[in-house]
C-alpha cells in the first residue's frame, strides 16, 4: 500500500493511502504509522482511495490512535468507502477519532479542538 | 430462464501469518473471478483475515483451507484449520465505547464478522474447527457475469 505523508503545518499531518489495508499493507505502513503517532499533533488519515479495510489494518489505526490520545493529540479519518466506514463504526474507532466526508472538513474540526485546548490551557 | 449453477473453488494453506496474506490475495482473485461482487468480496476478505489470523497465531494452526462457491442466493465460504479448538460464534463481540484512551487494540473480530456476513455455524470436526459463513451475493454481479 502506498503511504504519502504531507506536513501541512504545526498542528497538521496528512497521510494519504492508496490500496488495500490488508495483512502486506499494514505491513508496509506499520513502521511509518508508528513515527507519526510519536511525533504528529494531529493526524488526519486520508482513506478514500483506500479500498479495503481489515483485522491488521484497524490494528495499525487504533495503535496510531491510541499513542496519539496519549500524547494530547487528535487523530481524524477522512473520505473512507462504505465498506471501510462500515468497519470502523462497528469496531468503534469513531470514538476516538472522527470519520469525516473529506480533509477539508476534518481539518477544520481538528484544528478547532486545537484551539480549544490551547485557549484552555491559557 | 435456469438459475446458473454453482461456481466454486478451493484451496489448502500452511499456518503462518505469510499464508494468511496469500490467502487473501487468492479470495480476491477468486471472488472476482467467481463474480461475486464488491461487497461480497471484502466481507469474505474481512472475515476470513480474521479467522486466518486468529488460527495461526491463538490457535497454532499449522495448516488451513478455504473453500468458496458460488450460490444463486449466496456465497458459502467454510473455513477450516487444524489449531486449538475455538468457536468465535461464542466469543463475545467487542466495541469501544465512548471517548477514551484506555481501549483494547484487538479482540473486534468476533463482532465485524457477525456484521459483514449472513450467517456463521461452528463445528470442530475430525480435529478440525470448521467454520461456514454466508454472505449475500450480489445478484447483479452474478447475473452479468452468467450472460
Amino acid at each position: 500500500m502506498d503511504m504519502k505523508v504531507f506536513q501541512v503545518d504545526d498542528e497538521i499531518t496528512h497521510v494519504v493511502l492508496d490500496g488495500r489495508f490488508d495483512i502486506q499493507g499494514a505491513q508496509e505502513v506499520d513502521s511509518g504509522f508508528d513515527q507519526l503517532a510519536k511525533s504528529s499533533k494531529a493526524l488526519i488519515v486520508d482513506l478514500a482511495k483506500v479500498s479495503f479495510l481489515a483485522s491488521l489494518g484497524i490494528r495499525t489505526l487504533m495503535l496510531s490512535a491510541k499513542t496519539l490520545i496519549r500524547r494530547g493529540g487528535e487523530m481524524a479519518v477522512c473520505g473512507p468507502n462504505e465498506n471501510v466506514e462500515k468497519v470502523l463504526r462497528t469496531t468503534g474507532f469513531n470514538e476516538v477519532a472522527g470519520i469525516y466526508p473529506d480533509y477539508e472538513s476534518a481539518a477544520r474540526t481538528l484544528r478547532e479542538r486545537l484551539a480549544a485546548f490551547s485557549s484552555k490551557k491559557a | 430462464m435456469s438459475e446458473p449453477a454453482p461456481r466454486a473453488c478451493s484451496r489448502d494453506f500452511p499456518g503462518t501469518v505469510e499464508a494468511a496474506s496469500d490467502a487473501e490475495n487468492w479470495v480476491a482473485l477468486q471472488a472476482n473471478a467467481l463474480g461475486l461482487g464488491q461487497e461480497a468480496e471484502f466481507a469474505i476478505g474481512l472475515c476470513l483475515e480474521e479467522l486466518f489470523l486468529n488460527a495461526v497465531k491463538h490457535g497454532h494452526a499449522n495448516h488451513a483451507s478455504i473453500s468458496l462457491c458460488a450460490e444463486p442466493n449466496g456465497v458459502i465460504v467454510e473455513f477450516a484449520d487444524d489449531g486449538e479448538p475455538f468457536d468465535p460464534t461464542r466469543a463475545p463481540a467487542k466495541r469501544i465505547n465512548g471517548p477514551t484512551d484506555d481501549f483494547d487494540i484487538g479482540g473486534y473480530g468476533t463482532g465485524l464478522m457477525h456484521k459483514f456476513s449472513r450467517r456463521i455455524s461452528y463445528r470442530r470436526f475430525e480435529g478440525m474447527n470448521r467454520l461456514v459463513l454466508e454472505f449475500e451475493a450480489d445478484r447483479n454481479a452474478n447475473a452479468s457475469r452468467g450472460r
